[in-house]
C-alpha cells in the first residue's frame, strides 16, 4: 500500500508528465531499451549531483547576483558531465565510443536544468525545504520519474510506431498525444 | 513534389519544411506548458529569438577558436554564452512585457539553453556556409515563433474563450486545452496534421520513418 501510494507520488509530482521537461529527450532514448537506461540513469546522476551543486549556489549567492544563477547552474552540470565522461572513460575505454553519445544526450536538457530551476524555485518558496537533502532528494526524485516516465513510453512505442498507426501519426505526433493521456490521469492524481 | 523538395531543402529547413516544433520536436516544454496565451506567445516569441540568434551567431564567431577542443568543452561553452545572453534579454523582456517572466516561469531561463544553441549548432549549422547558416537559423527561429503562435490562438480562443486577452466567444470552450495535458494532445495533433499537410500521401509513411531517424541521428550526437 505504501509502494502504491510513493508511486502515486512521484507519478503526481513527475517533471515530465506534469511539466513537459524532457520531453524530447525522453523520445530520443525510448528508442532503444540501451539508450533510454544509459540516458535515464545519466539524467539521475545529473539531477542528483546537479541539485547538491544548485544548493550550494543558492546559499552562496548573492540576491544582487541571482541573473547569474542558470550560469553556475550550467557551470556546475558541465562539471558533473565530464566526471560523468571521464568516469566512463575509466571503466571502460572499449565501449566509451558507444555510451559516450548517451551522456551528451543527458547532460544539457530541459529534464536536468528544468530540474534544478525547479526545486530551486520551490525551495525559496518555501525555506523548510532549503536543505541539502531536501534538494538531492527532489533531484533524485526527478531522476527517478524520467526512468518511470520512459518506461510508460516504452511500453507502448513499437505499436506507436509501428506501421498499424496511420502514417500521419506513426512516431512522435501519437506519442505525444499517449504522453497527453497519460498526463491527463496524472493530472486527476494531483 | 514540388512541395516535397522545398520541404527538403536545407533553404527552407525550419519554417515550412521541417519546421523547428511540428517535424523535429525541438524546444516543445514552452509550447506545451507556456503556449496557452497569446500573452505568453509574444514574450516567448521575443526572448527565444533574440537569444537563439544572437547566441549561434556568437557560437559560429567562438568555433574557429574552439574547434581543436574536446566536444564537451564546446557545447558546454554554447551553454554558457546562451545564458550570459539570456541576462540582458530577460531585462528587456520585463521592460516589453510586464508580468510575462512570472507567468511563464522556468520556461524561460530554459530558453538559453534550447536544442537550437546546444546541438543543432554543432550538428547543423556550423557545417554549414555564413549566408545559408544564418537563413537557416532564422527559418528555424521563425518556425518556433509561427509553432507557437499557432498552439496559443487555438488554446486560448478555446479553452478560455479570449483573444490576447480580449473576450471573443464562450459557447465552446474546453478548459483541458489550457492544461499540459492539453498541449500534450493538441501539439501531436498538430504534428500530424503537419506532417499530413507537408507531403503527398504517397511518401508520408518513408517521411515518418525519415524524421524518426534524422531526429534520432540529430540529437544524439556522435562526437
Amino acid at each position: 500500500m505504501f509502494l502504491i501510494t510513493d508511486l502515486l507520488a512521484i507519478l503526481a509530482a513527475n517533471l515530465i508528465l506534469t511539466q513537459a521537461l524532457g520531453t524530447s529527450t525522453l523520445f530520443v532514448a525510448a528508442k532503444s531499451r540501451r539508450g533510454l537506461l544509459w540516458t535515464a540513469v545519466n539524467i539521475m546522476l545529473l539531477t542528483t549531483g546537479g541539485s547538491a551543486a544548485a544548493y550550494s549556489i543558492d546559499i552562496l549567492l548573492p540576491e544582487s547576483a541571482a541573473d547569474f544563477r542558470l550560469l553556475l547552474y550550467i557551470a556546475a552540470v558541465g562539471l558533473l558531465y565530464i566526471l560523468l565522461l571521464l568516469l566512463l572513460y575509466i571503466i571502460s575505454r572499449k565501449s566509451f565510443g558507444e555510451r559516450k553519445k548517451y551522456v551528451h544526450l543527458s547532460a544539457f536538457n530541459c529534464a536536468v536544468m528544468g530540474t534544478l530551476l525547479t526545486i530551486s524555485g520551490r525551495a525559496s518558496g518555501a525555506p523548510e525545504l532549503m536543505t541539502l537533502k531536501g534538494y538531492v532528494l527532489a533531484g533524485a526524485e526527478a531522476g527517478f520519474g524520467f526512468i518511470l516516465a520512459a518506461l510508460i513510453l516504452t511500453a507502448a512505442y513499437g505499436r506507436l510506431s509501428s506501421e498499424d498507426t496511420p502514417a500521419s501519426f506513426r512516431g512522435f505526433p501519437a506519442m505525444l498525444v499517449y504522453l497527453g493521456l497519460i498526463s491527463m490521469a496524472v493530472y486527476t492524481l494531483s | 513534389m514540388q512541395n516535397n523538395k522545398l520541404s527538403r531543402s536545407p533553404g527552407f529547413s525550419g519554417f515550412i519544411g521541417n519546421n523547428t516544433v511540428f517535424a523535429e520536436l525541438m524546444v516543445i516544454s514552452p509550447v506545451i506548458m507556456c503556449g496557452d496565451t497569446l500573452q505568453n506567445a509574444k514574450a516567448l516569441i521575443y526572448a527565444f529569438s533574440a537569444v537563439t540568434f544572437i547566441s549561434v551567431i556568437i557560437c559560429c564567431l567562438l568555433f574557429r577558436l574552439l574547434r581543436r577542443l574536446p566536444y564537451a568543452i564546446r557545447i558546454m561553452t554554447y551553454a554558457a554564452v546562451g545564458s550570459l545572453v539570456y541576462i540582458p534579454i530577460k531585462l528587456l523582456t520585463q521592460s516589453l512585457y510586464p508580468g510575462a517572466l512570472s507567468r511563464i516561469g522556468i520556461y524561460f531561463p530554459l530558453l538559453a539553453v534550447n536544442s537550437l544553441i546546444i546541438l543543432q549548432t554543432e550538428a547543423r549549422f556550423f557545417k554549414m556556409r555564413p549566408f545559408k547558416m544564418t537563413a537557416s537559423l532564422v527559418l528555424h527561429i521563425l518556425g518556433f515563433d509561427a509553432a507557437i503562435f499557432i498552439m496559443s490562438v487555438i488554446r486560448e480562443l478555446f479553452a478560455y474563450g479570449t483573444l490576447n486577452s480580449r473576450m471573443v466567444s464562450s459557447h465552446l470552450l474546453i478548459s483541458g486545452l489550457g492544461a499540459p495535458f492539453g498541449g500534450f494532445i493538441l501539439l501531436g495533433l498538430l504534428c500530424g496534421l503537419y506532417r499530413r499537410l507537408s507531403g503527398s500521401s504517397s511518401d508520408i509513411a518513408e517521411k515518418a520513418d525519415d524524421e524518426n531517424k534524422a531526429k534520432e541521428s540529430c540529437d544524439v550526437s556522435d562526437n
